[in-house]
């Protein structure tokens, strides 16, 4: 059987939802973040689809932008959970409770 | 191809690029002054780059479409001035700041003109791939200037919570423009408008326009995405708190305004009841929320909530007097909130703590900040004759037709009263430490130097004008939101 349009978009929803659950059931910053990537990467998934089974390349290109982004958002969140762990000696989120009331 | 519509964009990062690299040649100690070039520099750019739209032009098509990515019109122009205004007095403010910073301070000043850079791609905005690159660049150089102050816990942790849930709301919204692209074809506004009747009932569509919409209201902090203003108003340096109220409000207010308005109105009016609620919880839980806060950052947080719901009774109005009220609210809340944060961030420069109690005695130490931040906090809770006064009697004004059509509207009516209510009880605890607050830690005058004073000025002349003199943008703020083409819900059968 080839694969069609709805099988790549299955794909994608569930990558997409497992990245959701990732960032809502994890409790450790860097596990929350490569979940986040997971999420964008099931958008780029499900855009290169739609670009190859519509004949239309403007969804390539923003496949690139989003990479781009990515990269850009990995450089400064890597850091700063450095600078957390620097500061704090931990990367959990229950950790992360002193800015509250 | 027309791109000399983005000349401004363009010397915005010039500029942001001339300051990282003059920072390599100036020795450490003048620093400082790369802020007031680049506030000079935005200053420039405000008086002399600014053109009107007499009509409406778009770059970076196809070529020879009518239609492009980019878009020059009344809106954006109106909504590019309000962000090099913003631009300036944050750069002034971060200027008295920068001594709490231990290192990097030109690149905070480079890093807020990226923000500002992002924000005026955003005011431009006609296509979902600009949108979400515009937001990206606003989100991530957030990022960095809110954990700006590293030597600081509370900075950190904000700059984290706000990295992960902006990530999350970032991911939330290319996943919808890549539903949106897939069912639509294109990403450009105008051509999506052109096919919405079509794709109004196209599931896949209307899933990716609310994941959108999801990303914008993360943005605008508007609930259900709301958790991170408070943590993140309190932990960032003051300057970044008062560019987020502002600047990043108001880019998600713009974008929701054009892909509301301009891409897909039909949908709009199907779904008002869906703005409604979320408006009126949204004032609700800013509302509420505020009341037992003791820190005045994070009181802003929750303030900011507030007026984010105050924003959305726009968007529910579904007509341009509707749009035009959103943006001359925004316009006031610019000089109010401006005005607020400068003093904020003179006091602050300080102490460590922003207690309230931090305020007390303000009165005798420093009338002027006082007379100043009593000013703002009167017209952020609606006195009249200041800006904030005219902006919510608009807003509710543009709502009120509509409760003719469906009894939630009477809902949201009283939402918003309720609102306005409550908020007069918080934003007056800060006026009552400041006169009647007891004695105050420290006794001696706070330095306040001139361009501070200038900016102060700035701030409560433009209070004073939009409250008494409402016309003169009202002249302004009307015709800005002719490009927009809200429609009114059609009465659909309910199906038995």
């Amino acid at each position: 059987m080839q694969p069609g349009l709805p099988h790549y978009l299955a794909v994608s929803a569930l990558l997409f939802s497992l990245g959701l659950l990732g960032v809502i059931a994890r409790r450790s910053l860097l596990v929350m973040y490569m979940s986040l990537e997971l999420m964008l990467n099931a958008a780029n998934l499900a855009l290169v689809a739609f670009s190859r089974f519509n004949q239309n390349l403007n969804g390539q290109v923003m496949v690139f932008f989003i990479i781009t982004v990515a990269a850009a958002e990995v450089a400064v969140g890597l850091a700063l959970i450095v600078a957390l762990f620097r500061k704090r000696q931990t990367s959990h989120v229950e950790d992360l409770a002193s800015l509250k009331l | 191809m027309n791109s000399s519509l983005i000349v401004v964009e363009i010397l915005v990062a010039l500029l942001g690029l001339g300051v990282l690299l003059a920072d390599l040649w100036m020795p450490a100690t003048h620093r400082r002054r790369l802020g007031w070039i680049a506030a000079g520099g935005l200053a420039v750019i405000f008086f002399v780059g600014m053109k009107d739209a007499a009509e409406v032009a778009y770059a970076f098509g196809a070529p020879g479409a009518k239609t492009g990515m980019y878009v020059q019109d009344s809106l954006g122009v109106f909504f590019k001035q309000f962000f090099l205004l913003a631009g300036i007095l944050v750069l002034i403010m971060s200027v008295e700041y920068s001594g709490r910073f231990a290192t990097g301070v030109s690149e905070y000043f480079s890093l807020t003109l990226f923000a500002l850079l992002g924000m005026l791609f955003a005011a431009g905005t006609n296509d979902f791939t600009l949108m979400f690159a515009a937001l990206e660049l606003i989100t991530i150089t957030f990022v960095v200037l809110v954990s700006f102050q590293r030597d600081r816990a509370s900075s950190i942790e904000a700059g984290v919570k706000y990295l992960i849930l902006g990530a999350t709301a970032s991911a939330f919204m290319v996943f919808g423009i890549a539903l949106v692209f897939g069912s639509a074809g294109t990403t450009n506004f105008n051509e999506i408008a052109a096919a919405q009747k079509t794709l109004a009932s196209n599931p896949i569509f209307l899933v990716g326009l609310v994941f959108v919409l999801a990303g914008l209201s993360f943005k605008i902090a508007a609930v259900p995405f709301q958790v991170w203003a408070p943590d993140v108003y309190q932990g960032s340096p003051a300057p970044t708190t008062a560019f987020l109220a502002v600047g990043s409000k108001a880019a998600g207010i713009v974008l929701l305004l054009r892909v509301l308005y301009a891409a897909v109105p039909t949908i709009t009016a199907q779904w008002h009841v869906l703005f409604v609620v979320i408006a009126a919880l949204t004032i609700l839980y800013g509302s509420l929320c505020a009341i037992p806060q003791r820190s005045v950052k994070r009181l802003m947080g929750y303030s900011s909530i507030a007026n984010a719901g105050f924003l959305l009774l726009g968007v529910a109005a579904l007509s341009k007097a509707g749009a035009a009220a959103m943006i001359y609210y925004i316009a006031g809340y610019l000089f109010t909130v401006l005005a607020a944060f400068t003093v904020l961030s003179v006091v602050l420069a300080q102490t460590e703590s922003d207690d309230i109690s931090t305020f007390n005695g303000l009165g005798q130490r420093s009338p002027m900040l006082a007379a100043v931040l009593t000013l703002s906090m009167a017209s952020l809770a609606g006195v009249p004759p200041l800006a904030g006064f005219v902006g919510k009697f608009l807003l509710l004004k543009s709502v009120v037709p509509m409760a003719a059509t469906h009894p939630i509207y009477l809902g949201l009516l009283a939402a918003a009263v309720v609102g306005v209510v409550i908020s007069i009880y918080y934003y007056f605890g800060i006026i009552r430490a400041m006169y009647w607050g007891g004695k105050a830690g420290a006794s001696e005058p706070l330095q306040t130097s001139w361009p501070i004073k200038g900016a102060l000025l700035v701030c409560v002349v433009g209070m004073l004008w939009l409250g008494i003199l409402p016309d003169t943008l009202v002249q302004i703020s009307t015709p800005a939101v002719e490009v927009l083409k809200p429609e009114l819900p059609v009465k659909v059968a309910v199906a038995p």
